[in-house]
């Protein structure tokens, strides 16, 4: 099955990646078939580039960047990370490169001298979850006014209609035509 | 431009592109020639080429365009804010109207990365139906590029005869799902109904039909000697830069890329399909609508097989009757028509996802746009516009 | 050639309101035409309902339409000018009409130098058009006036070469006797010769009336609708609908007269005499119309600078050679 076949393509992509990045990142793991490992924005750049660059992982294509606020993900909660994913068109796997960053005054080194398409993801990334992306040549608002406050794409933004009211799909259909809502 | 160019330059010129004439480049040779001053042209952000609400910022000089900048987010509609509100049944509808013109291509991943995180298996009919409704849904994006490129090139006619055969699949789809634009009908686990009767023979009809009059087509604009001048070495863009930029699609497809989900990294059923990759080397306007007209032969074909291998049983899978994906993440990749879409979940257990990011096709493609429109005619600017097959919706979100 | 007299003063005035009633009848049928004949080669209908048989009251109630519209002037606008311009845009092709022969003798004047007035008159409109599109304050329509002066430079030189085959064939400069020495249509003689102008004519003039493949001045997808893009309501329909319109039928006319012989037979067969020749001429007008037509849902657009390259590197040098190749022609044959 196709599903078999892909996974353990990213298996042996997997340890392919181990050996060229070796320190650089942690954590690296197969989910869902995508490789997935966690790398500290010092190494961002460095490891953006040894991802496209090197034999045999050649992760060419540029899938997205965007972030994750897991502030209220599990117990505890975690913090702000930055996600980007690259699909290597040669070998075809993808890979997940999280990077985690402060969540006061969140800062990341821009990858758009890596990937080109990065300028826009990260202008869009810039405005929805505050992350500053050092190098990027022009940070200015993808979609919102630039006097609007507040980054939306963090939880603690919280849309004007739910803070009025709870989410009504919290209770059970049933239960809700019976009476809740 | 009589001087003798850098080497830059002289490729810039074998490319369909106009030398640059920046001032500070320039300042050496201008001697003798005459004084020009730059203009900035607001295309958009209503205006007949955009196809809804995009705006162009173009900086130009005379006829050349010496600067392009992008600018959209007129539409945009926080999707990604707005699925952390609701539960998966309600995303569906939503996600429908990203890409108004392909609205069943993109429940189609949401649908896959519920079922990998809660490892429901989806029985073959319900796969198979996916199948052909995505394929269908390909074929009306398609048709619908194929018209309004050529009407952006001046070329009415196209646009009458890729309605008419529109409207035969639509008809089916409409019978189908209930719904011509958004359809809503792909579940986690399946999907919604089965097909009513009839629908065999409507879906084998009009995808044949369009196969018997894709030649036609082909003649009308490819064969034509005009949209051969205004489309051949104009807007290209390089291999490497379609990857850097992650263009996807039959855009990338037309760069002499041959990446396409469908063969790559199988999902549904479509390993079992025998289709082949349209894949065109220049990179060109023409070689991107050449790949779009190809792929829409492609999707017939896989139609017709799938609809002849349709096996009986269930259309939906054992879902429980809350849907719930446990704590995980998975990123789905799917080849809508216009590209790769792919869909990051995290879930925290909840009828809600906690976070989905939603790459869409259209988004990083058009991000390449001032790459390629640099230096090149005003003229040239619609038809490189219209190559690169946008649909608003979708870079807005 | 008249004896100014009370009586050819009045026969004068009655020509012209004649004239000035078939610019805007040639305008609406043209405007019908342009609506049925492109649906009907694009496998559809076209417009079914007004007026009950089979839309003919299209153009009319589209005119009525327009005419209720506000008419609007843009605050920036160089208001005078901006409302002088449909007219000086409309004025030389009414104008045009006057020398056109639609029978023998139902001509305005005919003027002893009537092709040089027609090319002359005719390029006047370009003035109009540079009005309207510097005065709208608005770059589409300051790009799509300096488009069309262009093009219309470029384009009227083929359409001058080719008449001028025409007069050196006719040995006269007259549109009546041009007509009456046409015994066979210039288009199909001399061998050759005359289908090579008829053609540069055609293209020509398709291009003067920027229509597609040569409407880059007001192509839409590009420059909303070029000079034309700031008007509204009755300007509008003046300054761009009722100028093509009225264009394509003076062109018509003027092809059916220089090439296809005009009020005469189509061949010299004696008992054919008993049709009028307002009808052959009619006859000859439409055919030119409908070849317009024709060419619209055929092609895309030109770019550009392709459009003038045609002009200018092929389109003319032809029209020169061609000139060569007639002098020869009557001259030594």
């Amino acid at each position: 099955m196709a599903q078999t076949q892909s996974a353990s393509r990213a298996d042996e992509a997997l340890e392919r990646v181990k050996s060229a990045l070796k320190e650089t990142i942690s954590e690296p793991k197969v989910n869902f078939g995508t490789v997935d490992l966690i790398c500290e924005p010092g190494d961002l750049v460095g490891v953006m580039t040894a991802l496209r660059d090197s034999e045999g992982i050649e992760c060419k294509f540029f899938g997205f960047l965007s972030a994750v606020d897991r502030s209220e993900l599990g117990e505890g909660g975690g913090g702000l990370e930055v996600l980007i994913v690259v699909y290597s068109p040669v070998h075809f796997f993808s890979v997940a490169v999280h990077v985690p960053v402060a969540a006061a005054a969140p800062a990341c080194p821009s990858v758009s001298g890596v990937y080109s398409g990065a300028l826009w993801h990260e202008r869009e990334t810039h405005e929805m979850f505050g992350i500053v992306f050092e190098g990027h040549p022009q940070l200015s608002n993808l979609y919102l006014p630039e006097d609007f406050e507040g980054h939306p794409g963090l939880r603690s933004f919280k849309l004007p209609g739910r803070a009025v009211k709870d989410w009504p799909g919290a209770k059970d259909p049933e239960e809700a035509a019976a009476g809740g809502r | 431009m009589a001087k003798v160019g850098s080497p830059s330059e002289e490729r810039a010129g074998a490319r369909g592109r106009v030398p640059s004439r920046h001032p500070e480049e320039g300042a050496a040779g201008a001697e003798g020639r005459f004084k020009t001053e730059e203009m900035i042209l607001n295309v958009g952000p209503q205006h007949p080429a955009t196809h809804g609400v995009f705006r162009l910022l173009a900086t130009i000089d005379g006829e050349v365009l010496i600067d392009a900048d992008p600018v959209i987010g007129y539409m945009h509609r926080g999707y990604e804010k707005l699925v952390e509100q609701r539960d998966y049944r309600q995303i569906t509808n939503l996600v429908s109207r990203m890409d108004w013109l392909s609205g069943i291509n993109n429940e189609l991943p949401l649908a896959l990365a519920v079922e990998k995180l809660m490892e429901i298996e989806v029985p073959p009919r319900a796969q198979y139906l996916r199948v052909i409704l995505c394929e269908m849904n390909r074929i009306l994006n398609h048709l619908m590029f194929f018209a309004s490129f050529g009407a952006e090139l001046g070329a009415i006619t196209p646009t009458f005869y890729a309605f008419r055969e529109r409207e035969d699949i639509q008809r089916v789809m409409e019978a189908t799902t209930g719904g011509r634009m958004h359809f809503g009908f792909f579940r986690p686990g399946g999907i919604k109904e089965d097909v009513p009767e009839g629908f065999v023979e409507g879906a084998l009809a009009g995808v044949r039909q369009v196969i018997d009059r894709l030649p036609d087509y082909e003649n009308l604009l490819v064969g034509n000697e005009i949209f051969k001048q205004r489309t051949i070495d104009i807007g290209i863009l390089e291999e490497e830069a379609a990857y850097s930029y992650g263009v996807s699609g039959p855009i990338a497809r037309g760069s002499g890329i041959t990446m396409d989900v469908r063969k790559d990294e199988p999902y549904l059923v479509y390993d079992q399909f025998d289709f082949d990759v349209q894949s065109a080397p220049n990179g060109d306007c023409f070689d991107r609508f050449w790949v779009l007209i190809r792929e829409v032969g492609e999707s017939a074909r896989i139609v017709e097989q799938a609809i002849e291998g349709l096996p009986p049983g269930p259309i939906m899978g054992k879902v429980p009757r809350v849907i719930q994906a446990p704590e995980g993440e998975v990123y789905v990749r799917c080849e809508n028509p216009l590209g790769e879409l792919g869909m990051y979940l995290v879930s925290d257990g909840d009828r809600r996802p906690y976070r989905l990011k939603i790459r869409t096709p259209s988004y990083s493609n058009v991000s390449a746009l001032s790459y390629v429109l640099k230096n090149t005619y005003v003229s040239d600017m619609i038809a490189i516009l219209g190559s690169f097959f946008f649909v608003l919706g979708d870079i807005d979100r | 050639m008249f004896d100014i007299t009370l009586a050819t003063w009045q026969i004068l005035v009655i020509k012209i309101i004649v004239i000035l009633t078939v610019v805007p009848v040639g305008a609406l049928v043209g405007g019908y035409a342009e609506h049925k004949v492109m649906a009907h080669l694009q496998h559809r209908l076209g417009p079914m309902y007004p007026g009950g048989f089979h839309g003919w009251a299209t153009t009319l109630a589209d005119g009525i339409k327009f005419l209720y519209k506000e008419d609007i002037i843009p605050a920036a606008a160089d208001r005078k000018v901006f409302s002088l311009a449909p007219a000086a845009i409309m004025v030389p092709i009414i104008m045009t009409y006057l020398v056109i022969p639609i029978d023998r003798a139902l001509i305005v004047e005919d003027l002893d130098v009537g092709i040089f007035y027609l090319l002359a008159v005719g390029s006047l409109s370009t003035i109009g058009l540079l009005m309207a599109g510097w005065s709208s304050a608005n770059k589409y329509a300051l790009i799509g006036a300096l488009r069309s002066a262009a093009q219309l430079i470029a384009y009227e030189l083929p359409i001058v070469l080719a008449a001028v085959v025409v007069a050196m064939l006719a040995g006269s400069l007259s549109l009546i006797d041009i007509v009456e020495t046409q015994n066979w249509p210039f288009a199909i003689w001399p061998p050759g010769i005359g289908f090579i102008a008829f053609l540069l004519f055609t293209v020509g003039a398709v291009a003067e009336m920027t229509r597609v493949p040569f409407d880059m001045p007001v192509a839409e997808s590009e420059i909303i609708t070029g000079p034309f893009t700031e008007y509204s309501g009755m300007r509008y329909i003046f300054a761009h609908m009722f100028a093509e319109m009225g264009h394509m039928v003076a062109f018509g006319g003027i092809g059916a007269t220089l090439f296809l012989g005009g009020y005469q037979p189509i061949v010299p067969i004696p008992f054919l005499d008993f049709i009028p020749g307002v009808i052959w001429f009619s006859a000859k007008t439409m055919f030119m119309i409908f070849l317009f037509l024709w060419i619209r849902p055929t092609f895309p657009r030109v770019r550009e600078d392709q459009l003038q390259k045609f002009a200018w590197k092929f389109l003319i040098p032809v029209g020169l050679a061609l000139v060569l190749v007639t002098g020869a022609w009557v001259l030594y044959v």
